[in-house]
């Protein structure tokens, strides 16, 4: 038994230094391949309010993500998140129609985000915003 | 452990794969002096392997196009987390792997070990050193640095030499008049696809040929074997009273293999720039050679011995002989005796050649 337990000794001891250097060749490694932590966590977004026409819409990118602010006919501002609820496709705009369709499975959206017809399961996120002196700041 | 011993044996009724280990690995018996040289092909392919993934780690950063390839680098060596650690292993692994093959080919001529009936063995070792070289090479050019855009410069230039094509060659290698942009797309393709896939061939079909014939017993020690290979027909040189590959060679393979990485770690973290000159950290510039342009230093004899001749096609033709004879030397050599003291002709080439090599080398270094 003296040299079965030496063996099982020197076999956990081999194990052991095996598993140290996976784990300090795969920690770099992971590393190096590991996404980038983005800065845009928490910005702001501000363009100014002309670059709205009347009926029409503006995407830009938001902390990493598309959103979108629209002026509807009547002249009043919503800001969404332009990601779709379904399988998360970017909506578009529909000028004619005034609302929302998102051209993957055929959601569509009212122009405050609330689904019509087609599968997503939920609304647009609606995104905080304020309009100063002519400029919308989104965030 | 029932779950292992479960999973072993579902596997084992499907695939026997305890034949193919008695076989193969426990069965595959080496001679009984065999000597811890023989390892030297092992340390290559664990070398071969860390490139490979390196090199597939490096391609997730890296962009080939003349205007961002440089910027790449430096953001793999300054932002990516690890970025530097990759890339200098991979930078590092290469010149080791020249060094490590130069060690192997050594060993093997010393030895006597391309002698018949291994001569296909020796040939196909000799073309993946070739390979490793053009490998290396095309390597090179991918920083875009002023490095590597003048030694391109100059290597590709020397093909230039070549009687009646030499000109229009050296054009079609660097996909222009002078290397630029579609020098980088050519050499970036040839590096990251098609040389890995030949030298993973040649390396199958080495280690196929060395498993085939069998391997060779060393000259020294006890001999307890003797070659069984008449030449009539096909005889696999068995060592019957010999050592199992498995465990105890690999047991040496692995002691080797750790020895390696110790010293090539030491480089990496203690001296990565040992290889790199100063003009490796300064972007490429077309216009502007920097002074005391010269190649690394597996290509440093070379290099002199272009300078050494007078007409470059002499020169060109001296080294394309040179490499000839090596590459046929076991057609050559056709003595059996394979103790490196009772050849004395080949121990004088061997020595002077090595000698000439350094000698040619140091020259080129210092001129």
């Amino acid at each position: 038994m003296q040299t079965n337990s030496r063996r099982t000794f020197l076999g956990l001891c081999l194990g052991g230094l095996a598993a140290a250097a996976t784990a300090l060749t795969a920690y770099p490694i992971f590393n190096y391949l590991a996404p980038r932590k983005q800065t845009s966590g928490e910005g702001t977004v501000s363009f100014p309010e002309s670059d709205i026409p009347p009926g029409g819409a503006k995407f830009f990118d938001f902390r990493g993500s598309t959103g979108v602010v629209i002026k509807k006919t009547n002249g009043e501002l919503v800001a969404l998140s332009a990601v779709c609820t379904h399988l998360g496709c970017i909506v578009q705009w529909e000028n004619v129609k005034q609302d929302f369709l998102c051209p993957c499975h055929g959601g569509r959206y009212t122009p405050e985000g609330i689904v019509i017809s087609g599968p997503p399961p939920r609304p647009l996120p609606k995104l905080p915003f304020h309009v100063a002196n002519g400029t919308i700041t989104v965030g | 452990m029932a779950i292992f011993k479960k999973i072993h044996t579902w596997l084992e009724v499907r695939l026997g794969i305890d034949d193919i280990v008695d076989k193969r690995l426990t069965g595959y018996l080496l001679p009984r002096n065999i000597n811890a040289w023989y390892s030297l092909g092992s340390v290559l392919l664990v070398i071969f392997i860390l490139q490979m993934v390196t090199g597939v780690l490096l391609l997730v950063y890296y962009v080939p196009d003349a205007d961002k390839a440089f910027k790449s680098v430096s953001i793999i060596m300054n932002e990516v987390p690890f970025g530097w650690l990759i890339r200098m292993c991979h930078a590092v692994g290469s010149n080791m792997m020249v060094a490590v093959l130069l060690l192997h080919m050594l060993s093997t001529l010393f030895m006597g070990s391309y002698k018949s009936p291994r001569e296909l063995n020796w040939l196909t070792g000799f073309i993946l050193f070739n390979l490793v070289l053009a490998t290396s090479l095309t390597g090179y050019l991918l920083p875009w640095s002023q490095l590597s855009f003048w030694a391109t410069t100059v290597a590709s230039n020397s093909a230039g030499a070549i009687p009646v094509i030499g000109p229009y060659l050296v054009e079609f290698l660097r996909g222009g008049k002078l290397v630029g942009p579609p020098t980088l797309g050519r050499f970036f393709a040839v590096h990251v696809t098609l040389l890995p896939l030949i030298i993973a061939s040649f390396v199958g079909l080495h280690l196929f040929l060395l498993e085939r014939i069998g391997v060779s017993s060393p000259p020294f020690g006890q001999q307890e074997t003797k070659s069984t290979w008449t030449g009539d027909r096909f005889r696999y040189d068995r060592h019957s009273n010999g050592i199992p590959f498995f465990p105890n060679y690999l047991l040496q393979d692995g002691t080797s293999i750790l020895i390696y990485l110790a010293i090539f770690s030491a480089i990496v973290f203690i001296d990565p720039y040992l290889f790199f000159p100063t003009t490796a950290f300064i972007p490429a510039d077309p216009y502007k050679t920097p002074a005391h342009i010269k190649p690394e230093w597996y290509f440093l004899a070379n290099y002199q011995t272009l300078k050494v001749f007078p007409s470059e096609v002499i020169g060109l033709l001296v080294q394309g002989v040179a490499m000839t004879f090596l590459a046929l030397l076991p057609f050559i050599d056709r003595g059996k005796e394979r103790h490196p003291l009772k050849r004395p002709v080949f121990m004088g080439c061997f020595v002077g050649g090595i000698l000439l090599y350094f000698a040619m080398m140091i020259w080129g270094h210092f001129s």
